[in-house]
Formats: structure tokens, C-alpha cells, sequence
């Protein structure tokens, strides 16, 4: 395939300014054998997350005698890509899954279920580039969801370079002909980061840029969360009034 | 300084108070302000801020009342799941009132594997083992066992326990409500027994909404 031209007028491939998100649709409690569980869309990624736990660890070998361990998985749908997927874990979701994993640990209060572990599952249903990050901020709310104790919810967004522009949350297609891709997952009550990638090159003004950018995403993805977790519940709680 | 009203929805991560409060359940504090750690209803109770959970798993605390089903055997007694990360441990002596030789005796007479138990939490050490009491003498004999959401219990029983009265006086079945989320339903008419256990799961489905008991009793009277 040729390198399209992707900034035309200061708007991207799908119409988008820089600085836009792709539309985002976030639910909570949409699996009702899973303990937690979320369906996020951002764009055409689509991503379900399952939460179980916490529950006795088995092998016993595994558990940790102080605290609750996180286990990850991240995984694609053969479906989720135009050209089938090979499945099961491969080098690249093995990956992904420990830095999801490092990217959810800090928020949860893991030393109050000693011995037992939390299992997340993060599965890509259709793939558009930004998906670790989608898989955090879905992952988060299937946490809460789970009625895990947490700190605060995590909220994962990604930031690039297409065309020499700054821009925030790369499609398919400027993932794979920018010059630059960085995911970040933010706390964003304190706006500690979790996790931070990058792969391309920046100039140290240009990641002030998409950090500023990627922050900025990160303030709507976390209402977004945080309106998931009270829509299960809240029409409800309306009606009573 | 206060940032919610009381019962009010809140998300993880949320300030719920400054100053001269104290964190309850389902809350932290964190350079000096409490926020919440769950989703849930807030309880502001004096001094005190606490998250009441929508959602959760069992976690044992001394004193709860509880149903264990009996996973594994071991030389002098029982494991027992309940519903929870954490399995609870049984000894046949305390079971039956009395020593036991367990070179003697064999244990599996007195219980098996998927029997069920009605047993106290006596002890949770700092290892997160459970130590149980039973209740009664044996395993339960008879009844039909519901297994709900244990963040549902509370609604169960209600305020002062009056869903419990209700689901027991409106059908002469009697109840026995592990705070783990097992509920075990006795009566001899198994319509009514029936009848309980559609309105337990119908209190898990609506456990936010409020007037459930006054619904509940509508239903159940309906059946007399």
C-alpha cells in the first residue's frame, strides 16, 4: 500500500483536528457471570474486559503471602486485523499483558487480599491502533466494577507524529506511516503515570506537546469512565426518587 | 469538610471528606483527605465516612454467620468454601462437641465433600486462615440453599431485619442468612419455599432500588 497523504488541511484521515480523540463509548457490567466486566469503543477498536476475583490462586506455589496477584491478559481476536491473526499469546500480547499489568497494579489495594489473585482479561474484539491503552482504561472500570478497592481508576490514551504534527490518539494509519507513537495510562486524580512507551522519535519539544495532548485525552476518557460506573447504577437510583 | 451528601453514588477516587472525619470501609485517606476506594452509597455517620459496595466478593471478619460447603478434608477436620477468596477450616471435635479419636473414628461419617455447614467465624488470623465454629450439630439436613451476590445480603435483611421478617412471617418458612451469600430456605410447603427463593433473587436483581420489602410482601401475600 502507497503512504497516503495523512494531514490534509489541517485535518487527519477520518476529518479529525490533532488534538481529537476518535469517539469513545465506554459500559460497565456488561458480562454477568464475570465479577466485573466493560466494552469500550474508541474509533473502530473494540475491546471487552472481564475481571474475576479476587479468588484463591491456584497453583498454591504462586500465591504471595502478603498480597492479591494481578494477573493480565491481553489477547486479539483472530478476527480483530485484516489479515487473520494467529491465535493465542505470541510475543507481542505476552508483552503487552505485563505492562497492562504494571500499568494497573499502582491503583489497586492489593495488600488487602493476601494470597489471592485478580484476573483480568482484556480481549480485542477489532483492532485499530491504540489498543493497550483502550484495554487499560476499559480494564479499569471492569476493576471497579468488580468492587475491587482502588485509589483511582487508570486511563490510557495514546499521543503521536504523523506529518510532522503532534497529534492525539493515532488511527490504524498513522500508527503505521507516522513518525512517532507513544502510549501513556495516567492516574488522573494525582496525573501519575503508569505507563509510558514510545516508539518513533520526538524532539523534547515535540513530547512536551504530546504529553500536554495526551493528557488533555485523558481528562474526557476519565468522565467517560467515571459515567460508566455510575450509568449502571444510576437509573435505578432515579427512579426511587 | 464534607464533598458528598449522605447515600450518595459514588466512584473510586472521589473526595469524600477533609479534616476532622474518619475513613470506614470502602474508603482511604491519602494526604490527609478520605476518598473512596469502590463504587457504592456513601454512609456518613457522625465523625465516621464509609463506601457501602454495590459489588465484591465475601471477605470473613470475626462473628459472621456463615454457609460453608465442605471442599477437602484434612486429619482433623474440614475445608470449607465460602463464597470468598479465603477457605475456612473445621475441626471435627467442634463439630460433634467432643474429642475426637481420629484414629477411631472416621470422619468422613460425620461429613463429605459438598455438604454444607452453618458455622460462625471465630477467628481470621494475620495469615488469612479462617477458623469456623459451627452453629449446629452436623451438616444441614434439609432446606433449599440460594447462593447471591454477598453485597446483596444486607438488603435481605433489611432495616432491622425486616425483609427477614417479611420473607418469614408472610410464607412460615424460616431463614438462615450466611452473610457469605448463601441463604438456606426452610418450609415444608415447597410452593412457598419456591416463592422464597424467587424473591431472594428478585431482592439481588433490584438490591438498589428502594420499597423492595413493601413489593416483596405484596408478592408473597398474593400467594396465600
Amino acid at each position: 500500500m502507497e503512504r497516503p497523504k495523512l494531514i490534509v488541511d489541517g485535518r487527519r484521515l477520518d476529518g479529525r483536528r490533532p488534538d481529537e480523540l476518535r469517539p469513545f463509548r465506554i459500559k460497565a457490567g456488561v458480562l454477568k457471570r464475570a465479577d466485573g466486566s466493560a466494552y469500550m469503543e474508541l474509533g473502530k477498536n473494540k475491546i471487552l474486559v472481564a475481571v474475576y476475583g479476587p479468588k484463591e490462586m491456584h497453583p498454591r506455589h504462586l500465591q504471595q503471602s502478603d498480597v492479591a496477584v494481578l494477573r493480565c491478559r491481553y489477547n486479539m481476536a483472530p478476527f480483530s486485523v485484516e489479515e487473520r491473526k494467529r491465535p493465542g499469546p505470541d510475543r507481542r500480547s505476552m508483552e503487552i499483558s505485563k505492562v497492562i499489568r504494571e500499568a494497573l497494579e499502582p491503583v489497586l489495594f492489593l495488600h488487602l487480599y493476601p494470597r489471592a489473585v485478580i484476573d483480568v482479561f482484556i480481549e480485542v474484539l477489532q483492532a485499530d491502533a491504540g489498543t493497550r491503552t483502550a484495554g487499560i482504561t476499559a480494564a479499569s472500570v471492569a476493576l471497579a466494577d468488580a468492587g475491587i478497592p482502588m485509589r483511582d481508576l487508570v486511563t490510557g490514551i495514546s499521543a503521536g507524529k504523523v506529518d510532522g504534527t503532534v497529534v492525539l490518539d493515532l488511527m490504524k494509519e498513522e500508527d503505521q506511516w507516522g513518525e512517532a507513537d507513544m502510549p501513556i495510562a495516567v492516574m488522573p486524580r494525582k496525573k501519575l503515570i503508569t505507563l509510558l512507551q514510545m516508539d518513533g522519535n520526538f524532539t523534547p519539544e515535540e513530547f512536551r506537546q504530546a504529553f500536554d495532548l495526551a493528557f488533555k485525552g485523558v481528562e474526557l476518557l476519565y468522565e467517560a469512565q467515571k459515567e460508566a460506573l455510575r450509568e449502571k447504577y444510576l437509573p435505578s437510583l432515579e427512579e426511587e426518587r | 469538610m464534607l464533598f458528598v451528601s449522605n447515600r450518595e453514588l459514588v466512584v473510586p477516587g472521589k473526595l469524600l471528606a477533609e479534616g476532622n472525619y474518619v475513613a470506614g470501609e470502602g474508603a482511604f485517606v491519602e494526604d490527609g483527605k478520605i476518598f473512596s476506594s469502590v463504587v457504592g452509597l456513601t454512609e456518613i455517620r457522625e465523625r465516621s465516612v464509609s463506601v457501602i459496595s454495590l459489588q465484591g466478593r465475601y471477605i470473613p471478619r470475626r462473628g459472621d454467620k456463615v454457609i460453608g460447603i465442605v471442599v477437602d478434608t484434612h486429619p482433623y477436620g474440614w475445608i470449607l468454601d465460602l463464597n470468598s477468596p479465603y477457605t475456612g477450616n473445621l475441626l471435627a471435635s467442634e463439630l460433634v462437641g467432643r474429642r475426637i479419636d481420629i484414629f477411631k473414628e472416621d470422619l468422613s461419617k460425620l461429613l463429605r465433600m459438598g455438604d454444607a455447614v452453618l458455622a460462625e467465624v471465630r477467628e481470621v488470623d494475620d495469615r488469612w486462615r479462617v477458623f469456623l465454629s459451627p452453629l449446629q450439630r452436623g451438616r444441614i439436613k434439609e432446606g433449599r440453599l440460594v447462593e447471591i451476590s454477598p453485597a446483596k445480603v444486607p438488603r435481605v435483611i433489611g432495616r432491622r431485619g425486616s425483609m427477614l421478617r417479611v420473607l418469614q412471617e408472610t410464607t412460615g418458612c424460616r431463614l438462615e442468612v450466611g452473610i457469605n451469600g448463601r441463604i438456606l430456605v426452610k418450609g415444608k410447603d415447597p410452593d412457598k419455599v419456591n416463592a422464597v427463593v424467587e424473591a431472594i433473587l428478585l431482592i439481588e436483581k433490584e438490591a438498589h432500588l428502594s420499597g423492595l420489602t413493601d413489593r416483596i410482601k405484596a408478592k408473597l401475600e398474593k400467594l396465600r
